[in-house]
């Protein structure tokens, strides 16, 4: 992807306090690229949920929010990073309705619905990494 | 206040000598020390005078100085807090005292910049008249020995500032779990709970229980869950939403969710959570019609 980025923001996602600040801090960036009420409300819910993930299924880890352009195109990426113990059963943890914390486990099948863009990459053992985008609609 | 401070910073006897065994703190410096006092004694006022020379010098550190008699009081309090350091003793009278002036320093907002500056200032003046007065190996272990003590001083006054910090922290959240579950009686067995601001998990749990209680002692037969004031409903507020509904349906009323604008209703499709088990109402006027109409009530016009 040859995403021009126009600004960044690493932020640690090591308490609950951490998902609050980074989904502000997402929403800030949405509105600033002109993101339309919906899509804000959608990419702030989905930094919600990957933070929360990171938190609880990662034990902890960081998390990047920036502007991006593509095309003339402005939109948020979200990068979350953790060091956990990874995501053994991706396709049924993409599915939802599965958890392994006793909730509802819509966060991740709900967050790729709430984006224009999900990439997963996790490795049993070693961690996980999901990159999002939300864009500004033409 | 002191007192409190003792103890929250955990000087008794067995922290006062672990806090000085790790700033290294000996009898013999103590001793070294108290043999400069009358050095002290004849340049404390000059000390004084140059110390306040940088602390008026600021206009920040100015501010704390109100008129020239509240300088004349703290100048008098910095003679003794600096001969102080020459007593020869480092006794939990001493860090009482110490902790008086972090107190202090707290209670009027002067910040650990303003004082450890000051402190900077000290040592250099203290490092000026000792090694300008006193043979050079001599001095150099009454530097140790002032610095260790100056250091610890310092540690005392952070932690004062820290920890009363915190105390205020701890108060202000303290008041706000008390403000954020209000449970309304709107109506005879009709509770209303606005909620406002970010719900995390110990939060949500303080809610759910204020709720259960309050639905016993009132008999009531609907809730009314308004989350207008709520920024956000992810899938783990929409979870504890779910629970609060289904622990409500067990004594026996129902839940209404209100205050839903375009944007939330939008993102719950999204995410894929069925809210089924609650009435919906967008507004909080229409939940109110839907709880009295749920216990065979209405509102209507007055006759003419």
């Amino acid at each position: 992807m040859s995403d021009q980025v126009l600004s960044r923001d690493d932020l640690p996602v090591t308490t609950e306090g951490d998902v609050v600040t980074v989904r502000r801090r997402a929403q800030a960036v949405a509105q600033a690229r002109g993101l339309g009420t919906f899509a804000v409300a959608a990419v702030t819910t989905a930094a919600s949920e990957l933070a929360r993930n990171t938190l609880t299924h990662g034990r902890g880890g960081d998390a990047s929010v920036e502007a991006v352009a593509r095309d003339g195109r402005q939109g948020v990426r979200l990068t979350f990073r953790d060091q956990g113990p990874g995501i053994a059963d991706l396709s049924r943890a993409l599915a939802g309705g599965f958890s392994t914390a006793r909730s509802l486990g819509l966060g991740l099948s709900g967050s790729r619905r709430l984006v224009d863009e999900f990439d997963i990459d996790t490795t049993p053992g070693k961690g996980t990494v999901v990159t999002v985008i939300k864009w500004a609609r033409f | 206040m002191v007192t409190n401070f003792m103890h929250r910073l955990n000087i008794d006897d067995r922290g006062l000598a672990s806090r000085r065994a790790f700033f290294e703190i000996t009898d013999e410096d103590l001793a070294r020390l108290a043999t400069h006092r009358g050095l002290a004694e004849s340049h404390s006022g000059e000390v004084v005078e140059k110390l306040y020379h940088l602390l008026l010098g600021h206009p920040e550190s100015r501010a704390f100085f109100p008129d020239d008699s509240s300088v004349r009081r703290v100048k008098q309090l910095q003679h003794t807090y600096f001969l102080g350091l020459f007593e020869g003793r480092c006794d939990l009278a001493y860090v009482e005292n110490r902790l008086r002036v972090g107190a202090a320093h707290e209670r009027i907002g002067l910040a650990p910049q303003w004082y450890i500056g000051a402190y900077g200032r000290y040592l250099r003046l203290i490092f000026d008249h000792l090694f300008g007065e006193l043979g050079a190996a001599e001095a150099q272990a009454a530097v140790q020995s002032a610095t260790k003590l100056v250091l610890f001083d310092m540690s005392l006054a952070i932690d004062t500032y820290i920890a009363a910090n915190l105390d205020t922290v701890a108060r202000h959240q303290a008041a706000i779990r008390e403000m954020s579950t209000p449970v309304i009686k709107v109506h005879q067995g009709v509770l209303l709970l606005p909620l406002i601001g970010t719900v995390d998990s110990h939060r949500a749990e303080q809610i759910m229980e204020t709720l259960l209680m309050r639905v016993v002692e009132e008999q009531a037969r609907a809730v009314i869950v308004d989350i207008a004031g709520v920024p956000l409903v992810d899938t783990m507020v929409a979870d504890h939403l779910l629970k609060t509904t289904e622990a409500v349906r067990l004594l026996g009323a129902q839940t209404i969710l209100t205050g839903i604008s375009a944007q939330i209703a939008r993102t719950i499709v999204q995410l894929g959570v069925d809210i089924s088990a609650m009435h919906t109402r967008a507004r909080l006027a229409d939940g109110i019609v839907l709880a009295l109409s749920l216990l065979g009530r209405e509102i209507t016009a007055k006759a003419p």
